[in-house]
């Protein structure tokens, strides 16, 4: 295998125009996940066509390059004007935009780029040697278990509600009854839709998620603008110090495996790695104070997750032909147009280009390391444009990313409702997050477990019968208790003090 | 004051000018001979679905291949939501002058039945079919089911225990299950998902008993052993799997699937119509074209403008029926 491997990155160096396609595809897709509303999905479907021209390795490496561009390119916006790029940078653009207003855009940068390099990189290896035992793995998520986990998912608000526990869960609470509208997912009944064909599909979560977090962040600077800054905001250091290191490595791991293991699971992406990887890596902290706060140790959770999320994607789809999110299922089409018949005979039949494909994703992510650390003293710039510039170009950026997902102008409405909500949410001090995470899983929970039920026959057995649900279940329940018990420990453990002390 | 007079002025030049530029062309084109320079500017075409997909691919390699068979190219317009109504909705409600044709689907006679759309499926005129593909049963390749006739028996024996897959409530995969039940008298358990890929993870999991989507959804499973292909819902049996019996050689009168083709709003002069029409027969010839729709498994049926309109007319009385026998309208 280690020979293929090799014999892969050979291949790669001795074709230039590949290697050139590879890093493109890299760029291409940090600027298209950077700018709001354009997703790595998007730019992926919009290349393919280009593709369908070029020899295998060099049209799938583009693609490929795309994706893990996409994914990282989203952090850059997410933490420096709090406009998530991608869903997934949602998670991100919690503690990197307050490391930025705490003058630390650098510092973010640098790790939200290391941990994305890491994390890829770990989980394109981990495709390479374990893709076949793993593949399995995929085919054992049936509804009970897509709906556990999703619900696992919901039960994170608890740790992303930031100072109230009580105003996060009226967030995702609001998040999950706009989850309603739209096509009843089983039965296909319009609901809550007052006959607007535009929100027939439920309405549409990434205008919310721009509005709730970039526009709102605008319509507040609008309001300072007028107010002369003496402090600008300066951007420190680059580096990041061993002690940094020291506090970031272990959540990027485990971030990295949590990543890894969600790409593998058909129908979760990276955004719910992104937010699953922030609540494992704060329950975990040593440090749980700083998130929220702007901590480096949940850019770095943030960033690995999702960025590892690919090469988990990449093992059913390679192995199985089956895709893992939505990037992957545009993927499958280039590889079929290409006469790869994703699946277990790929390995067998084009094992040489596999490996060559492997090794060329991980030059990927290493022109995605190089780049994205040349390039964030440049993008960190962006910091010191005066806010009188820099506001309405974002609010632009808005509605021009809202538009650009279904070229619906209806969208760019729901963008700025959704603004004007989140303005109003940011003064009351209730966090966006819980919004986002409830539009994003809201409509997965209820239709994986009406599916479920319909797959029993209407038995209830199916949610404890079967070990992966359970065990998901379970979580889900510690997660949302923890917050509670730790509170009755804690008024025992005080009263007993108190009695002592008596 | 001053300033609103010289804005009324400026305005009316304009408006002039305006009218002026638009009588030279109407009196350029009643010059020449109708249509015969249709087009004269890029043509778009709306796609109800999102870039990525068997949808899109196939309106690609079209505008691709048009290329050499129209004066100007034609650019595709990803408009999506609805399930494909907010698209086909567009593409219906288009000025009809053949600027803006749509890629239709075989949503076009299942939507309004359903109740979910604010066009009819006569709102848009046909102007050529391009794509057929039938709905399959498919079971897990380690299922006891080698033939369609044992895969119905133990159905009939079992009512409602043999859980089917499909593409969504109301989707063509759905509707072709349901139709199989009406025609053979068994009960199915139909379990929808959102899109054709998720059901088939799902057989592939061992969690159904069977999916009822394309062949190209279920290709590469049955080429690796994993999956069978018990029968296709198709007139002929298929170039791509030839072993596999139609439903008609089980004596059970069944030909329904998907389709997709092109077509522009109802108004459309005659004369438009035919340059599209005339291009897109041409087109259909391309190898580009074949080329892409072979890879993707995706079958290529050529129809003209009424095979294309009979096609629409035929589904969407058909589904009608379905729909009010399964009670899916809304």
């Amino acid at each position: 295998m280690l020979d293929l491997f090799s014999q892969g990155i050979v291949n790669i160096f001795t074709q230039p125009t590949v290697l050139l396609l590879a890093v493109l595809g890299v760029v291409v897709g940090i600027v298209v996940g950077a700018l709001p509303g354009l997703t790595a999905t998007m730019g992926v479907a919009l290349l393919l066509p280009i593709t369908f021209g070029m020899e295998p390795v060099a049209g799938l490496l583009l693609l490929s390059g795309v994706y893990f561009g996409g994914i990282y390119g989203g952090s850059i916006t997410a933490i420096l004007l709090r406009t998530p790029g991608t869903p997934a940078a949602a998670a991100t653009a919690i503690d990197g935009y307050a490391l930025t207003k705490k003058g630390m855009a650098g510092k973010a940068l640098t790790v939200a780029t290391i941990s994305s390099f890491t994390g890829g990189t770990i989980s394109i290896l981990i495709l390479m040697f374990l893709a076949p035992i793993l593949a399995n793995f995929a085919l054992k998520f049936s509804a009970p278990e897509s709906f556990a986990l999703a619900l696992f998912g919901i039960s994170i608000i608890a740790s992303i509600s930031g100072t109230s526990l009580i105003k996060g869960l009226i967030a995702g609470t609001a998040g999950l009854l706009v989850a309603t509208v739209g096509l009843d997912p089983i039965q296909g009944f319009p609901r809550f839709t007052g006959g607007i064909t535009d929100i027939m599909n439920g309405i549409p979560f990434i205008p919310v998620m721009i509005g709730l977090f970039a526009a709102s962040e605008a319509f507040k600077s609008l309001e300072e603008m007028n107010i002369t800054e003496k402090v600008k905001t300066k951007i420190q250091r680059f580096m990041i110090s061993k002690a940094d290191v020291k506090k970031i490595w272990p959540s990027i791991l485990r971030s990295t495996g949590l990543g890894t293991f969600i790409g593998i699971i058909p129908g979760a992406g990276a955004d719910i790695a992104a937010f699953v990887s922030y609540n494992e890596a704060k329950r975990f902290s040593k440090n749980k104070e700083e998130y929220g706060e702007g901590s480096l140790e949940a850019v770095a959770a943030c960033e690995s997750g999702a960025n590892a999320c690919t090469g988990g994607a990449l093992v059913p789809l390679l192995t199985l032909g089956i895709p893992g999110d939505s990037v992957t299922a545009v993927m499958l089409g280039a590889l079929m147009v290409q006469g790869l018949q994703p699946g277990p005979m790929l390995f067998k039949d084009n094992g040489d280009l596999v490996y060559t494909l492997f090794s060329g994703m991980i030059i990927c992510y290493v022109a995605m390391l190089i780049i994205g650390l040349f390039a964030a003293r440049y993008f960190a710039k962006v910091v010191e444009i005066p806010k009188a510039i820099l506001t309405p170009v974002i609010l632009m950026l808005c509605v021009v990313g809202s538009y650009a997902i279904n070229n619906n102008l209806f969208d760019v409405l729901i963008m700025l409702v959704a603004g004007i909500i989140g303005y109003f949410m940011q003064k009351f001090d209730f966090p966006a997050s819980p919004v986002v995470l409830a539009i994003i899983l809201g409509p997965m929970v209820e239709s994986q477990f009406r599916r479920a039920l319909t797959l029993s026959n209407g038995n209830y057995d199916i949610f404890y019968t079967r070990p992966i649900t359970l065990v998901l279940l379970l979580l889900s329940l510690l997660t949302l208790l923890t917050p509670i018990i730790k509170k009755i420990w804690q008024t025992n453990k005080d009263s007993k003090d108190e009695s002592v002390r008596l | 004051m001053k300033k609103k007079w010289v804005g009324g002025l400026l305005a009316s030049v304009l408006a002039v000018g305006l009218i002026g530029c638009s009588a030279g062309t109407d009196s350029a084109s009643s010059g020449s001979k109708g249509a015969s320079d249709f087009p004269k500017k890029q043509i778009e075409l709306i796609v109800p679905f999102s870039a990525g997909g068997g949808t899109d691919a196939v309106a690609r390699a079209f505008a691709d291949a048009a290329k050499k068979h129209l004066p100007k190219p034609i650019g595709v317009v990803n408009k999506t939501g609805g399930g494909g109504a907010i698209g086909l909705a567009e593409g219906a409600n288009a000025k009809p002058d053949g600027y803006k044709a749509s890629l239709v689907t075989v949503e076009l006679a299942i939507l309004p039945n359903l109740g979910l759309a604010s066009f009819q499926s006569d709102d848009l005129k046909p102007v050529a079919q391009l794509n057929a593909d039938p709905s399959a049963v498919t079971v897990a390749a380690d299922s006891p089911w080698k033939t369609l006739d044992e895969f119905l028996k133990y159905a009939k024996e079992n009512p409602e225990k043999v859980r089917i897959g499909n593409a969504g409530s109301g989707s063509i995969w759905h509707l072709s299950a349901a139709a199989l039940g009406e025609e053979t008298g068994v009960k199915f358990s139909h379990i929808p998902f959102e899109g054709a890929a998720p059901a088939v993870t799902s057989l592939l999991g061992g969690h159904l008993e069977a999916v009822t989507v394309s062949p190209a959804e279920v290709s590469s499973q049955v080429a690796a052993g994993k999956l069978r292909m018990l029968g296709v819902m198709s007139d002929e049996r298929l170039e791509a799997f030839k072993d596999v019996p139609t439903l008609k050689e089980n004596d059970i009168d069944l030909s329904i699937g998907t389709w997709r083709g092109i077509a522009v709003p109802k108004d459309t002069p005659q004369d438009v119509v035919d340059v599209l029409k005339e291009a897109s027969r041409k087109t259909v010839e391309e190898q580009s074209f074949k080329d892409v729709l072979d890879k993707l498994n995706l079958g290529i049926e050529y129809k003209d403008d009424t095979g294309f309109a009979d096609t629409i007319t035929k589904d969407s009385k058909r589904f009608k029926e379905l729909i009010d026998k399964l009670n899916l309208k809304q």
